[in-house]
């Protein structure tokens, strides 16, 4: 189906590069960037009515882009033995609603494989016999609950399902989904359809973001509780989201032949899916060592100074940082506060911490300074605070590790893990800052005082970090470990696709 | 974790459940009404004996009400489908606001259509005195705009001002007609008749400005529907077309006569049919009735259940309800319509006595009163078609019955007069045959085809 040569990496991006610009289309740019030796194809999963427009300006070694609409099927033919193929359908849809993954993606690819490019939305979704098929499911599961809100979850969940497996599917050495989800569900099907390896590197753990937004779901109508009654009461459909999703994280993570993430603290949640432990791997991300390096040289003379670099929006807590600077400032009295970022964001927001900063007396001491380059700041500043609620893996704790400023994080993502080193680390190289708790001024404020006060402690821990970010987040040797694995797996001779597919492949 | 993943909402466009609650029930009277007013006024017409008019001045009279009541119903019917689905999406959003422009710009259209095709029809094809093609040409226009206008009264579901405004009209133009017979001979009953039409109309028009007292400020608001259901405009032609094709082509009959204005006629094929169609006045009312009352609750109910999630054992037992409540229809229509129709074939030799009705016509009206029967089961299932919004079905449903109407009517041509009436009766009954596998093929599934074949948030 593909006239393009077999790439090296076909990498699976799942509502990101090149589309939609952030930390994972970053790190997509940079990763196609630094394997400039290999050719990638790129697989582009984007929701059905998405408006697409390149953020980025995709590199040479990208042969080729394919993007599929997830949710959206081609219209597609009524083929014979219609009936019975959704008769066939039923178990492994049924199972893969309760703990199934990788053998029911592969019992639902045989039967679908033999149809060819005959299937598409009329025989899978509109058909009278899928509409049998959907009554079916619905008694087997659940019976009880609002039919208008399971049909549109039944069709959204099995078109979701349908199209990744009848997509084109580019040809590859190895597939590298950037997350589990659609991407992982699609790499699978590579997988079993190909007999290549799977590489998985998951930043965020999906089926935790998932449970989150689906937890907090309008779009699903629930029926008001009635405590006193005694009927049965319906299941609750937002179960059979999760299912889904869980069922192609476990796809993807039986498929796959490695499993990486970017700190340990992702582990728990992928053992925890299903995940076995032997796949798993840490590659977390890099910065440039030796360009942050050298500011460690360029101090300036300055007052002592705690900095958060970030934008400023609710996510960032920044009002906590104002909080701890008014405790610091207790024992410090010269020390400056900056918040180094745009905050143009969420003007209500940015007003609200103004009003802060006026409420405690800091117009002194804070200073909010909008967007700036991190370079030009960082010699001139002590202490990285870091009062996040929520990240995976923030590069500036790296950034200024680098050029030799200890950070004080909350204990979220990787940031312990950068901060105090990771149980891999051999030896130990002692704490590079320290990790406090969320929301917890006080927590914030003590940490930084510690540094600020003592300059001994403050000189060991910027050495530490310093020492820890060039050892295991050098940028240039984080690349090399994905450009190693890729050798290896690129290596592996050619398997038989699974057997249940390749019997019945029509192609 | 910015990037990865995207809103799962996107996947579920909630906005569009609505797709399955479009083409909420319309067109039930609609269709029914102007033809049951057909019925009455031509028997009523046809009946009427004016004493001191003379015989050849009466035929005169009721030929060109006979070709004004047909010639406009059929001109007017795609106009007024239109406008009906116009409204009852007006209603359904509950924005009303463009009905009386809408009244002004189906008014523009009907006369736009109606005004030369009459003034063609009695300039040039007929010859008339200046003062009867004057009143045959307001006549045609009256009864053009009456169609038009009841739509807007019955898609409000004002029965009662249509039936009081058609009851005061006919009585009045009926008396006025026998009253002008006299002096004036044919364009003098024609000029009565036009008083009370003109009774209707007008009381129709200003119970319609009544109703909604808003500012005409966009007469053609509703033109794009005629683009969107070329398909409900085509079938309500067809539909229309057909009920009156068997009585134009019967005009080619040996038998015919050529009046001296120049019009052709076969009166004991028309009288007869319209006395058949006479028998149908009971039942289809009584099934109108049920149409609107028990099965638009049922009907409803389905619907509005579905939207208020409920499980899918409660919309198992609405479908079973609405088909109950459609059986118990259909079994009072069969029982009423058909021991009047079974009365009819059987004394129908005491009728004639009694109107004094020339034998020759016996055949043809029993003839006449069977496909009556298939006929109002036909119009009763196409209206049941029509609220669950299946355009093409309706389309070919009314294609077959003028098709076959026109082939079965010329062969009875060729075949004789032994054989007039039949060429009518089967095409009514191959139609309703039609017709009701159709039907029973999608109350079958009723479930699937609200879910996935008639809504339109699913992508077909």
């Amino acid at each position: 189906m593909n006239q393009r040569p077999t790439a090296d990496v076909c990498l699976v991006l799942e509502g990101t590069y090149p589309y939609v610009t952030g930390g994972v289309s970053i790190w997509t740019h940079h990763m196609i960037e630094a394997q400039s030796h290999l050719s990638f194809e790129l697989v582009c999963l984007v929701p059905e009515r998405a408006e697409l427009e390149p953020r980025y300006q995709v590199p040479p070694n990208v042969a080729g882009i394919t993007t599929v609409r997830v949710g959206s099927l081609p219209a597609g033919a009524k083929p014979r033995g219609l009936k019975a193929l959704c008769e066939r359908l039923e178990k492994p849809l049924l199972r893969l609603q309760s703990g199934g993954g990788l053998p029911e993606i592969e019992s639902i690819m045989a039967e679908l494989l033999p149809f060819g490019s005959n299937l598409g939305r009329r025989a899978l979704l509109n058909s009278p016999e899928a509409w049998e098929l959907i009554l079916r499911m619905y008694q087997a599961t659940y019976p009880e609950s609002p039919f208008l809100d399971y049909f549109w979850s039944w069709r959204a969940i099995l078109g979701g399902i349908f199209s990744m497996l009848l997509a084109p599917l580019p040809s590859a050495r190895v597939y590298h989904p950037v997350s589990t989800g659609y991407a992982g569900l699609y790499a699978a099907r590579a997988h079993l359809q190909t007999g290549r390896p799977v590489l998985l590197t998951e930043h965020g753990i999906y089926t935790n973001e998932r449970r989150i937004e689906i937890a907090m779901a309008d779009w699903l109508y629930r029926p008001a509780e009635s405590g006193l009654t005694l009927r049965k009461s319906a299941r609750d459909l937002r179960l059979m989201w999760f299912q889904a999703f869980a069922a192609y994280s476990r796809a993807c993570y039986e498929a796959a032949a490695r499993i990486v993430t970017l700190h340990s603290g992702n582990q728990h949640f992928q053992l925890a899916d299903g995940a076995p432990q032997e796949k798993l791997a840490i590659i977390p991300n890099g910065v440039d060592y030796q360009r942050f390096s050298i500011l460690a040289h360029q101090r300036a003379e300055h007052l002592p100074t705690m900095a958060l670099i970030g934008r400023v929006v609710p996510i960032k807590d920044v009002k906590t940082f104002i909080r701890a600077a008014a405790i610091v400032r207790e024992l410090v009295p010269e020390v400056q506060a900056l918040v180094l970022g745009p905050a143009d964001e969420d003007p209500q927001y940015f007003a609200e911490c103004q009003a802060l900063v006026t409420y405690l007396g800091l117009e002194e001491c804070v200073e909010f300074t909008g967007p700036i380059s991190v370079s030009d700041y960082l010699p001139r500043v002590d202490v990285l605070v870091l009062t996040s609620i929520s990240e995976a893996q923030p590069l500036v704790i790296l950034e200024a590790g680098a050029s030799g400023v200890p950070s004080v994080a909350t204990d979220i993502g990787a940031c312990r893990e950068m901060i105090l080193g990771g149980p891999q680390e051999e030896p130990p190289l002692g704490p590079g800052g320290a990790v406090t708790p969320l929301a917890n001024p006080t927590a914030t404020a003590d940490a930084v005082a510690r540094l600020l006060f003592d300059p001994d402690y403050w000189k060991r821990a910027s050495q530490a970090v310093r020492e820890r970010v060039r050892l295991y987040y050098d940028k240039p040797s984080l690349d090399r470990s994905y450009r190693e694995l890729y050798e290896y797996w690129r290596g592996v001779p050619d398997r038989a696709p699974a057997e249940a597919i390749s019997s019945k492949d029509a192609a | 974790m910015a990037g990865i993943g995207f809103e799962l909402r996107k996947l579920l466009a909630r906005d569009d459940l609505i797709g399955i609650a479009e083409g909420y029930g319309h067109a039930a009277i609609a269709t029914s009404g102007p033809w049951l007013f057909t019925i009455l006024a031509l028997s009523a017409i046809l009946a009427l004996g004016a004493p001191n008019a003379p015989p050849s001045e009466l035929a005169v009279f009721r030929l060109i009400i006979v070709y004004n009541f047909s010639f406009s119903l059929v001109l007017t019917a795609p106009v007024g489908i239109v406008m009906t689905r116009y409204l009852a999406d007006s209603i359904h959003a509950k924005d009303v606001e463009q009905a009386p422009a809408a009244l002004l710009g189906g008014l523009l259209i009907t006369y736009a259509a109606a005004a030369p095709a009459a003034g063609a029809l009695y300039a040039w094809y007929a010859h008339l005195g200046r003062l009867t093609f004057l009143a045959a040409f307001v006549d045609f226009l009256l009864i053009a705009g009456i169609w038009t206008v009841s739509v807007f009264l019955t898609a409000l579901k004002n029965y009662r001002a249509l039936v009081l405004s058609f009851g005061l009209g006919m009585a009045l133009g009926i008396v006025s007609a026998a009253l002008l017979a006299g002096p004036w001979g044919a364009p003098g009953m024609l000029q009565g008749f036009n008083i009370g039409l003109a009774v209707t109309l007008f009381s129709l028009i200003a119970r319609i400005f009544a109703e909604y007292p808003t500012r005409a400020s966009r007469p053609f608001i509703f033109m794009p529907y005629f683009r969107k259901y070329w398909d409900l405009a085509l079938a309500a032609l067809a539909y229309s077309i057909a009920i009156w094709a068997d009585k134009w082509l019967m005009w080619l009959a040996p038998e015919h006569q050529t009046l001296p204005i120049g019009f052709v006629s076969f009166p004991e094929y028309e009288s007869a049919t319209f006395l058949a169609y006479l028998a149908v006045v009971p039942s289809l009312a009584a099934f109108t009735l049920t149409i609107e009352t028990s099965f638009f609750e049922k009907y409803t109910r389905f619907y509005d259940d579905i939207l208020r999630h409920v499980s899918y054992g409660k919309i198992d037992a609405n479908h079973r309800d609405l088909i109950q409540s459609l059986m118990e229809g259909a079994r009072n229509f069969i029982i009423l319509e058909g021991s009047v129709v079974f009365v009819g074939i059987l004394l129908a030799p005491q009728i004639f006595d009694f109107l004094r009705i020339s034998y020759l016509e016996l055949g043809i009206f029993r003839l006449g009163l069977l496909g009556a029967f298939f006929h109002s089961g036909l119009l009763f299932l196409l209206i049941v078609l029509s609220y669950f919004d299946l355009r093409r079905i309706t389309l070919a449903i009314g294609g077959l019955f003028l098709v076959t109407n026109c082939i079965f009517t010329l062969a009875t041509l060729k075949l004789g007069f032994a054989y007039y009436g039949y060429g009518y009766c089967l095409s009514a009954m191959v139609a309703f045959a039609a017709a009701f596998l159709a039907t029973g093929h999608l109350l079958d599934r009723l479930p699937y085809q609200a879910f996935v074949r008639g809504n339109s948030s699913v992508a077909q």
